[in-house]
């Protein structure tokens, strides 16, 4: 894919990263291209396994390495392509304008240093400011992210606090040195559903406070329909559908995709508001190994509509000509619903 | 829990077990065949009846076992160790002279282990499969498996025999005569060998401990956190993920302290270390009672202090103990 000129904060463009396993070289994104805008929130969905964190963890300049590697393709960020950065300007971005916050609050905070400690460490890594001046910022920061007595809470161990507060902790962590990207992998899927709601809520507080874009990866439709303004859909290390959250709820063009939607406990759904969908239903198989890939479409072993065509060839995510408009899809039979419509 | 009621109650379970060492050693002591008098009485040669009931009531030996016993512990509440068969003089006193020598020794022997240990298990962390790795995994096998004389003697014949560059008896020259300084530097001459000896058993078990905590550490979530906030390598490893891995390290670090000194003994003999253990091992040679019973007083206490001592670092190191989380 040629490299446009995009009003993108962050693109990828036909990234590919490979991990050495023990069968030997696996590809866990097979040339993935996406854009963040500056200030909307980007959905990734997907089943376990399809990707999403060594997406995340690509745009951090993370990827574990070994066993990983990025192979290909490019990330710019700001017109800046990270791939090439050197460690010295990764580590300028990292924590000062790309943050991120992980699925586990219980582990994602040093267990031996207060939280107030772990957060002035940020401030001081990328601001000029003195330590005093820093601290006063942390607890601003607790502040501005809801955690009561701010001050007495900076001086707690993350042991000391509950899921929820340490998950508001790294938030004000990422938000410290106002990033202009945060991307959020699976913050809320450790926490209960209502502390999940005050988080979200938070965020969304957040993004309109600060301007940030937010990239939020979930397997959750529900936080799909909720928080995002586009979605990407993943399948076994490659997006299979793109489009804004309403094209992706309301006209999904892939069967995957279709599934996923089925899966949306009724809380969600009605938040979706798809009262006209199909009972919760849940996709049958289970996603094929990395070093099992074929040449073939990848979710054709558990899909109703695959034929000898899909074995065989992968299709390519294009927008299909469809009467009522489309949006990016890999699949040969986008838009079709069930066998019958499939053409003779 | 405050932390001095805490440090009391380490120390009365300490004196009790140190009471229940004493009782134990005392009445193994005096289960085993053979008469101490007669050792008195053979180190003074041409022995009349009269003077073996003299040396009975000397040392007390010719009272009830249990009286006996009594008797010891009375004493040793007041300091006193008794009198050594041996040496004629007070077992405190002997102990007084040989304990520093082994303190020098463990200790020297323990930073020099957990030290080495700790930087091959952080540097063989960095590439967990790498050459480095492989060799800290084998070096800890063959150290931790070897024994300690043999280990000694091989030290002996390299640094002696081979490439004669320390000394390999005693603490100091015979007749070094400089003080202060000069005679530091002669005792830090002479600890070289015996306290790598005793070191390397050790080493092995914390370069294995630690390339296996740093291991797991490096893969925790806060170190991904640690990276994501824009550290660098330095930082992550020495000031997030070390801090955590020395933890168990602290734990067994403590619970060697015993093994060490007994090592000390087998060390102390090969390389003629006048401490503790060498007295401990020629009272068991010459049937000196008071002072082989005086020296496993002493080892309990030095045990029950260091054990002591870990635990507060380890509350020190590890908040999640001191504030009394989970
Ligand atoms: N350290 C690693 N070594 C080998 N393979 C890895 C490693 N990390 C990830 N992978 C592979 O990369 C693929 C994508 O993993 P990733 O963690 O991105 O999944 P995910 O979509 O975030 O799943 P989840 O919803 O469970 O978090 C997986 O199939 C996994 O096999
Ligand atoms: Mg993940």
């Amino acid at each position: 894919m040629p490299l446009e000129k995009t009003d993108a904060l962050m693109s990828l463009r036909d990234l590919k990263v490979e991990f050495d396993t023990r069968h030997g070289r696996v590809t866990a994104l097979s040339g993935i291209s996406l854009d963040v805008k500056p200030g909307e929130t980007l959905g990734i969905v997907g089943e376990s396994g399809c990707g999403k964190s060594i997406t995340a963890l690509a745009m951090m300049g993370l990827v574990p390495n070994p066993p990983g590697h990025v192979t290909g393709g490019s990330i710019h960020f700001q017109g800046e392509d990270i791939t090439r950065a050197r460690a010295r300007r990764m580590r300028k971005l990292r924590g000062g304008e790309i943050a991120m916050i992980f699925q586990e609050p219980m582990t994602s905070l040093n267990p031996v240093f207060t939280v107030g400690d772990q957060i002035t460490e940020a401030i001081l890594l990328h601001q000029d400011v003195s330590r005093t001046q820093a601290e006063k910022q942390v607890v601003e920061l607790l502040a501005t992210v809801g955690i009561p007595e701010p001050a007495k809470r900076a001086q707690s161990y993350p042991h000391q606090l509950s899921g929820g507060m340490r998950q508001r902790v790294m938030i004000a962590m990422a938000i410290s040195c106002r990033p202009k990207l945060l991307i959020a992998d699976e913050p809320t899927t450790a926490l209960d559903v209502t502390v999940q709601a005050q988080i979200f809520d938070l965020m969304r507080d957040i993004q309109r406070e600060f301007g940030v874009a937010i990239v939020l990866i979930t397997h959750d439709m529900g936080a799909i329909a909720e928080m995002t303004d586009r979605v990407a859909v993943m399948y076994a290390g490659r997006i299979i559908e793109q489009g804004t959250s309403d094209q992706i709820l309301d006209n999904p063009l892939h069967p995957y995709t279709r599934g996923l939607i089925g899966c949306i406990p009724v809380l969600g759904r009605e938040a979706a508001g798809a009262e006209a969908l199909p009972p919760l239903a849940e996709i049958p198989g289970i996603v094929p190994p990395l070093h099992l890939l074929g040449e073939g479409c990848a979710f054709a072993e558990r899909c109703q509509l695959a034929d000898d065509h899909c074995r065989a060839q992968r299709p390519a995510l294009e927008i299909p000509a469809l009467q009522n408009g489309g949006h990016p899809v890999a699949c040969h039979h986008a838009g079709i619903t069930t066998r019958a419509e499939l053409p003779a | 829990m405050g932390t001095i009621r805490y440090i009391f109650r380490r120390l009365g379970y300490g004196l009790i077990l140190m009471v229940g060492v004493v009782v134990l050693n005392f009445l193994l002591i005096h289960a085993a065949p053979g008469d101490p008098a007669e050792v008195i009485a053979g180190e003074m040669g041409g022995i009349t009846e009269q003077m073996m009931a003299d040396i009975r009531a000397r040392y007390g030996l010719d009272r009830p076992l249990p009286v006996q016993l009594g008797i010891y512990l009375a004493n040793i509440a007041r300091f006193d160790l008794g009198m050594s068969y041996y040496f004629d003089r007070p077992v405190s006193q002997l102990i007084g002279q040989r304990i520093w020598p082994t303190v020098l020794l463990v200790l020297t022997a323990q930073v020099i282990a957990i030290f080495l240990g700790v930087v091959m298990g952080v540097l063989a962390s960095r590439r967990p499969n790498g050459p480095f790795s492989g060799f800290v995994s084998v070096f800890s096998t063959v150290g931790y498996a070897a024994p300690v004389f043999w280990t000694g003697l091989m030290l002996i014949i390299l640094f002696s025999v081979i490439v004669p560059m320390f000394p390999v008896e005693g603490m100091s020259s015979a007749r070094f005569r400089g003080g202060g300084f000069a005679y530091a530097l002669n005792v830090a001459h002479h600890l070289v060998l015996p306290a790598t000896t005793l070191a390397i058993i050790f080493l092995a078990q914390y370069a294995r401990l630690s390339r296996a905590s740093m291991i797991e550490v490096l893969g925790a979530d806060y170190v991904r956190t640690a990276r994501a906030k824009g550290l660098g390598e330095g930082p992550v490893i020495f000031r997030h993920a070390l801090r955590n891995a020395v933890l168990p390290i602290l734990t067994v670090a403590g619970i060697q302290f015993g093994n060490l000194i007994s090592g000390a003994l087998l060390v102390e003999t090969v390389f003629n270390w006048p401490g503790m253990g060498r007295l401990a091992f020629d009272s068991v040679l010459r049937r000196d009672y008071p002072t082989l019973l005086g020296v496993l007083f002493c080892a309990s206490g030095v045990v029950v202090l260091a054990n002591l001592v870990t635990d507060l670092s380890y509350r020190l190191a590890d908040p999640r103990i001191r504030t009394g989380g989970r």
